[in-house]
């Protein structure tokens, strides 16, 4: 067991493309999770990324010879093809707004571990709730860099190569992101924050 | 010094461990002297502590186990598809190499066919039928069944097949029981009766084969 642990990917990947079932699973545990949250993150749906990651893996099931290991890592590879399925997701539903609450995401509210009342827990989840429809809101690409610079915590370079563009480029789309993010914000919480918001 | 623009564009960055100390530094001093900046990165913080927070409601999330078994079921799919598929492209294989043989053997023979009947005496020139055990032939009557369509000759016991073309044919008149002579048997009852018989004569003289003549009647020469 602890062989096929230590196995690369390619090799994982050739024995999965012959029918090798554990070898699959091996690698479908190591990369859906990231590619899941991705997903759901940017769409909103649990429906939706649930059959991105579905598509993903169909993929290296039924086109392994797609991945090239000399061209990257597989995850780089799985990334990739997570995130056109997305973009053609969002074209197809450019505004879907999903009326679900938290608990849409796919887990059950997690209670803080600090003691809070139960107005303050309440509190708080409106205001996840009210962050996760701001990021929602945005415009994909601007979306795209605040989930992968703010939520996933990636660098700068690294959102840039999981992008395929530059790294000026993520920066200029986060910058915008995250004023439209603000601007969305305030707007949901009717509370000008910004002394100099409502004069600029 | 870091302005409200500047700071706008690079000072929300101040907090990211990839950050320009440089710029970090440019950008806390710029909030020092800036209230409006101040106020914007108050906010952002704060945002960006919801953020984290809904990161953390969701970090844990995975595609559901249903995704796997689907996976899972197209995998052994097409395990399953991969092992006939292997058969059928043995069957085909097995059965183009089996039409290539026959269509080989079909060739060879008719190629001996036409060696045969190319090896054969020239047109015009009469041949012999080759009637084998013709002495020691049973009751069954079966013997010296000349054939008048063909104009083919029955070979005479004991004669030797001749190579040359160069071969005469003798219409005589005789008695049947004198085809004797030539070993061939005879009905003692029928040993009287007058019947036409070609003989085909070689270069030697010797006849080699015999056949009743058209104006014979239509049974046999013998039995």
């Amino acid at each position: 067991m602890m062989k096929i642990v230590e196995e690369k990917p390619d090799a994982l990947l050739k024995r999965a493309a012959k029918g090798d079932e554990q070898a699959f699973l091996l690698l479908y545990q190591r990369h859906q999770a990231p590619l899941y949250r991705y997903a759901l993150r940017m769409t909103g749906s649990p429906w939706a990324a649930e059959e991105v990651v579905q598509e993903v893996f169909l993929l290296l099931i039924r086109e392994p010879q797609k991945y090239q290991a000399e061209r990257g890592e597989l995850g780089a590879f799985l990334f990739g093809v997570a995130r056109n399925r997305v973009l053609k997701h969002l074209e197809r539903t450019p505004r879907e707004a999903s009326l679900d609450v938290l608990s849409a995401y796919g887990s059950p509210w997690r209670e803080p571990e600090d003691p809070l009342t139960p107005m303050m827990i309440a509190e708080k989840r409106e205001r996840i709730e009210q962050v996760r429809e701001a990021v929602l809101a945005l415009p994909a690409e601007f979306r795209e860099a605040v989930v992968l610079c703010e939520l996933e915590e990636m660098s700068y370079e690294e959102a840039a190569q999981a992008c395929g563009c530059p790294l000026g480029t993520i920066r200029s789309r986060l910058h915008r992101g995250r004023a439209l993010l603000l601007a969305k914000l305030e707007l949901l919480r009717d509370v000008p924050r910004r002394a100099s918001a409502g004069a600029k | 010094m870091m302005n409200c623009e500047e700071f706008e564009l690079r000072g929300l960055d101040l907090d990211r461990p990839d950050a320009n100390p440089e710029a970090a530094a440019e950008a806390a001093n710029h909030v020092h002297v800036c209230g409006r900046c101040s106020a914007l990165l108050e906010l952002w913080r704060e945002v960006k502590g919801e953020l984290r927070l809904l990161r953390d409601a969701t970090q844990m999330n995975s595609a559901p186990m249903r995704v796997e078994m689907r996976l899972k079921q197209e995998l052994r799919t097409r395990r399953e598809e991969r092992v006939p598929r292997g058969s059928v492209a043995i069957a085909v294989w097995a059965l183009a190499a089996a039409a290539v043989l026959a269509i080989s053997f079909g060739w060879v023979r008719t190629r001996e066919n036409a060696n045969k009947a190319s090896n054969a005496a020239p047109a015009g020139t009469p041949t012999v039928a080759s009637v084998p055990n013709v002495l020691g032939a049973t009751d069954s009557g079966m013997l010296l069944a000349a054939d008048y369509d063909t104009g083919e000759f029955t070979e005479l016991p004991g004669s030797m097949p001749s190579q040359s073309n160069d071969r005469t044919v003798l219409q005589v008149r005789m008695q049947r029981g004198a085809l004797a002579r030539f070993g061939l048997p005879v009905e003692q009852e029928r040993a009287a009766e007058w019947v036409s018989v070609d003989f085909l004569v070689g270069e030697d003289g010797q006849p080699q084969g015999v056949r009743l003549h058209r104006d014979s009647p239509m049974t046999p020469v013998t039995q």
